[in-house]
């Protein structure tokens, strides 16, 4: 080792103390997150008519390899609908614990109902506040479980502390 | 005769289907409209293959290709069905080669015209043999681009059966399956072409095997009212089991999802009820999922009831009974118990010492015949008589007496299972109404089949036969008993004695009465017939086989009730619904009621136990014919119920014994040393026994009557259970007192009307019904399991009217 080779390991080190910190003051600031990061589940609802696109077809549940979604689905009431068409989920339930955010859910839905945003922050304490319902993830709900909870006992905002560049099929979805 | 499929050479009898050679070769061939035990028709074109057989000479000599010095092949101009087409000597079946894929290919394509695919919403769907022929068969892609047919998608078949018109593929399975199984031409198809779709005349579908459709429907059409978007397909736990609904034997999947009971499907067993289910096993299982189940033992506490641990019931009822001598102890269960239950009850009656052991219903005389028949027997009989209303009563037997009518004996089996092509079976056989005989007091379904059909009066079954039997032995009878010409009964008797297999069968109206089931015995033996005797519920051979009988006559089931018992434990029955017994039972001091409800008795106990359904417990049940039949459990949650043998367990642990019967397996370490062989390994199909005849107890085991002139009449709906069965009692309708129109009108009662009647002294709440099947001065009620089919007091004169049908306009 000479002291030439010392000098080019300092300059690079010294370079680094005039570039931007790669570092994130998470939480105070927001992390960045990539396009096509899958994170917790978004239900989706058609733009023009607000009714869910969820028609309870458990095909997200058939294709999911870690059992963690379940559904139950009922018949629509004709005179006020839930979802377009005959069906729709009376119940949808996703165990976060359990899933491992593959996506095959997302494509194996025939209707783009149920889609994996960006949102990571799942972290909670009891098993069954990591079970999220149609309540938790249906589009105009921000933030989890915890998040949630906390906004409503202090009385502020729920934060998402997460800026993402979005993707199309997160309509509605909005961070 | 010798077939080659593509290039497998097979020997096959003739009369087989081009269709069945395929799969017996191991192949397979795509098709939609064959259905096993149905006329195949062609109507889908989907089975098409290459198809060529060798022609002869004038002289009879095969015309040999030149080549090869082999007999030619000359193949048809087309594709032809498989499914309709009949093996010749020689034939060759092409079903790999490109033309014939072309053609399986344009046949999905076209069949996918005006299917709606939303397979994704549509419950057959994962089930559904067009979504399977058309990944296997198809290409995936459509060149129609127009819009598809347009038609209503949830249209109500009935209460259970809905229809969606634009899934509809016109293989007309569910049209013939009406015509050729049951004879109900209820459905058919209306318009022509692409407009063409399945429709009703009426109002709903007035048969009592509507069900069956939803199984053969290839697509999502037709489909189970009461399992309506409550699973997918894949997601369904299927148990193969035996109903317990009646004696048949029937063969059922419950299917059921987290716990619950979502639907019934037919099973297959090709002896007894072959496809086929009637609609009571079919659609009677709401009740199962009632809220209203009990899911822990209760103890009385003053006026209420706390739910207490098994343990501490038990601990109740053991301190308890230790302070009765053994002999005041009464044990009475519900005739559709298991083997294993019946084995528990009896473990638990020796313990105590008791005699005083019974099931219920019960008839006096045994339900062994001398000379017994099978259900097969009766599918390929040539002289019936039928005494009753078997339709209802043991509805899995009306079809196979109707298999008999069309002659065509049950089809060999093949490897790949019933042939799925019979090519003896046509559209509009005829029925050779000859060969039936029918007699009940009212007009019975199947009086339209038969040659010879009497109307008895109300307990005038004796009579008939005592005077059909001394027509038999050329003696003088009255032709006002017999209710035709004697010349006419003699050409019926000679028809029996001619008959290769006359079979008769015996309904609960003659078995209700020990001198009827004498007379019937006596002029089956002046004729030669053998019996089939219908019991009044599942497992009635069954119980009487392994002795679940009172020591002495006065011991039974009546008799405990009657106050020879001061302690009670009662499995699923329901005395109290009559008054008078309900205050006899308010005086004893011990009542243990074992049942799913808290019925009228339930509420008089001193203590309650959760039992399970009969679709919730594993055991051996014994149809009509003998045949030990396994019943399993499915998954369902019934929180803390427990068989008879869990009951027999806690009480032992709480005795501090280990009684037989205390499990499945221990109760099944009996049965085994005393039928010879192991319940456990019974086959699904069942195993067909000789069975042991029984000491005669000669009491009738239910109510004393005042011989009233109505009639107590068997449903196909379970009486007990239908309130609880949402969907079947839209479709049937509630308990209905059936009366002749002229009765009705001299009464101002109409059909609709909700009225309280006194039945034998007991007030039922009951349906007016306006139907002139039923004779004047009759009225029919539904027979219970506390007092089965037989004849009944209907004070009419006390009816009370609760709600009087809407007015039509």
């Amino acid at each position: 080792m000479s002291v030439l080779d010392i000098a080019k390991g300092m300059g690079v080190t010294l370079s680094h103390l005039f570039k931007k910190p790669v570092t994130v003051r998470y939480p105070d600031e927001p992390v960045q997150i990539k396009a096509r990061f899958r994170g917790r589940h978004h239900l989706l609802r058609h733009p023009d008519t607000g009714l869910e696109k969820c028609i309870g077809c458990s095909l997200c549940a058939a294709a999911c390899p870690a059992y963690a979604i379940y559904v139950e689905a009922a018949e629509n009431d004709p005179e006020n609908p839930t979802s377009a068409g005959e069906r729709y989920a009376s119940i949808y339930e996703i165990n976060m614990l359990r899933c491992i955010f593959c996506g095959f859910c997302e494509e194996a839905c025939p209707t783009s109902a149920v889609v994996l945003g960006h949102e990571f922050e799942l972290a909670d304490f009891r098993y069954q506040d990591f079970v999220y319902g149609k309540e938790d993830m249906l589009v105009g709900v921000k933030g989890s479980k915890w998040q949630r909870r906390e906004a409503a006992a202090k009385g502020t905002e729920v934060r998402v502390a997460l800026e993402a560049p979005g993707r199309p099929e997160l309509e509605g979805v909005d961070y | 005769m010798k077939v080659t499929v593509n290039g497998t050479v097979l020997e096959l009898d003739p009369g087989t289907s081009a269709i069945d050679a395929v799969f017996a070769a191991g192949f397979d061939v795509p098709y939609f409209c064959s259905q096993p035990y149905m006329s195949p028709i062609g109507a889908c074109r989907m089975c098409l293959a290459r198809i060529g057989a060798p022609r002869k000479e004038r002289d009879g000599s095969w015309i040999l290709d030149e080549s090869s010095g082999e007999p030619k092949v000359f193949y048809f101009p087309a594709m032809m069905a498989t499914c309709t087409t009949a093996i010749m000597e020689g034939m060759v079946i092409d079903t790999l080669s490109k033309d014939v894929k072309d053609a399986q290919n344009a046949m999905v394509e076209f069949t996918l015209i005006n299917h709606p695919l939303d397979c994704p919403v549509c419950d057959k769907g994962g089930a559904c043999e067009l979504q399977d022929r058309a990944y296997e068969y198809g290409t995936g892609r459509s060149r129609f681009v127009f819009d598809k047919r347009h038609q209503e998608k949830h249209h109500p078949l009935s209460a259970l059966i809905t229809l969606d018109r634009e899934r509809c593929i016109h293989c007309k399975r569910c049209v013939r399956y009406f015509e050729e199984v049951p004879g109900d031409e209820v459905l058919d198809f209306i318009e022509r072409g692409g407009h063409t779709y399945i429709g009703t005349l009426e109002d709903g579908l007035p048969s009592n095997f509507t069900g069956n459709i939803t199984d053969i429907c290839p697509v999502g059409a037709l489909l189970d009212a009461t399992s309506r978007f409550r699973g997918r397909n894949w997601e369904y736990d299927h148990t193969f089991t035996t109903s317990l609904d009646d004696a048949s034997g029937s063969a059922i999947v419950v299917d059921a999802r987290t716990g619950r009971i979502e639907r019934i499907k037919s099973g297959l067993n090709p002896e007894v009820n072959k496809s086929w289910i009637d609609d009571g096993i079919r659609f009677g299982h709401e009740y199962a999922d009632d809220p209203e189940r009990l899911k822990r033992p209760l103890l009385r506490r003053g006026e209420g009831f706390e739910e207490v641990s098994w343990e501490e019931a038990a601990a109740f009822v053991a301190e308890r009974l230790a302070g009765f001598s053994g002999k005041d102890v009464g044990v009475a269960i519900r005739a559709d118990a298991t083997l294993e239950e019946g084995v528990a009850a009896r473990a638990l009656a020796q313990h105590v010492g008791t005699g005083q052991l019974d099931h219920a219903p019960r008839h006096g005389p045994s339900l062994v015949p001398l000379h017994g028949a099978t259900v097969l027997d009766v599918a390929t009989a040539d002289a019936l008589l039928v005494l009753g209303d078997v339709t209802e009563e043991l509805p899995a037997l009306d079809l196979r007496i109707k298999d008999a009518l069309k002659g065509v004996s049950p089809p060999e089996l093949f490897a790949h299972g019933v042939p799925i092509a019979d090519l003896r079976l046509k559209e509009r056989m005829p029925r050779a109404s000859e060969r039936l005989a029918v007699v009940a007091p009212y007009r019975v379904d199947l009086m339209k089949y038969a040659g010879a059909a009497v109307q008895v009066p109300v307990a005038g079954e004796a009579a008939w036969l005592q005077a059909m039997a001394a027509v038999a032995h050329a003696q003088p009878a009255d032709e006002a008993v017999l209710g035709m010409p004697r010349a006419e009964a003699e050409s019926l008797v000679r028809a029996w004695r001619e008959a290769q297999k006359p079979i008769m069968i015996v309904g609960g109206f003659v078995l209700a009465s020990e001198a009827a089931t004498e007379a019937a015995a006596s002029l089956a033996k002046a004729v030669g017939f053998r019996q089939v005797l219908v019991p009044p519920m599942a497992n009635g051979v069954g119980l009487e086989i392994t002795q679940v009988l009172p020591s002495h006559a006065r011991y039974d089931y009546q008799g405990m009730l009657g106050g020879s018992a001061k302690a009670l434990v009662l499995s699923n029955l329901n005395p109290a619904v009559d008054p008078a017994v309900a205050e006899r039972l308010r005086s004893c001091e011990l009542l243990v009621v074992h049942d799913l409800f808290l019925t009228e008795t339930a509420r008089l106990a001193h203590v309650v136990l959760p039992g399970t359904s009969g679709y919730e417990k594993d055991g051996t049940m014994v149809s009509l014919e003998g045949r030990f039949l396994p019943v399993r459990a499915a998954p369902v949650d019934a929180g803390e119920a427990r068989d008879l043998t869990g009951v027999v367990k806690a009480l032992g642990e709480a005795f501090g014994q280990r009684l037989e019967g205390r499990s499945v397996r221990s109760a099944r370490r009996v049965l085994r040393k005393e039928l010879g062989f192991d319940p456990t390994e019974l086959h699904r199909l069942g195993l067909l026994r000789e069975l042991p005849r029984r000491r005669a107890i000669v009491s009738l085991n239910v109510r004393e009557t005042v011989v009233g002139d109505s009639l107590r009449v068997p449903s196909l709906a379970r009486p007990e259970y239908l309130g609880r069965n949402a969907h079947l009692r839209a479709a049937l309708g509630g308990p209905a007192l059936r009366l002749h129109p002229e009765d009705a009108a001299a009464r101002g009662l109409r059909t609709g009307d909700e009225v309280v009647v006194p039945v034998d002294g007991v007030p039922r709440r009951l349906e007016v019904r306006v139907s002139d099947a039923v004779p004047r001065g009759v009225s029919l009620v539904p027979a219970t399991p506390e007092a089965p089919a037989g004849p009944a007091a209907v004070a009419l004169d006390d009816l009370v009217h609760e709600r009087r049908a809407l007015e039509v306009a």
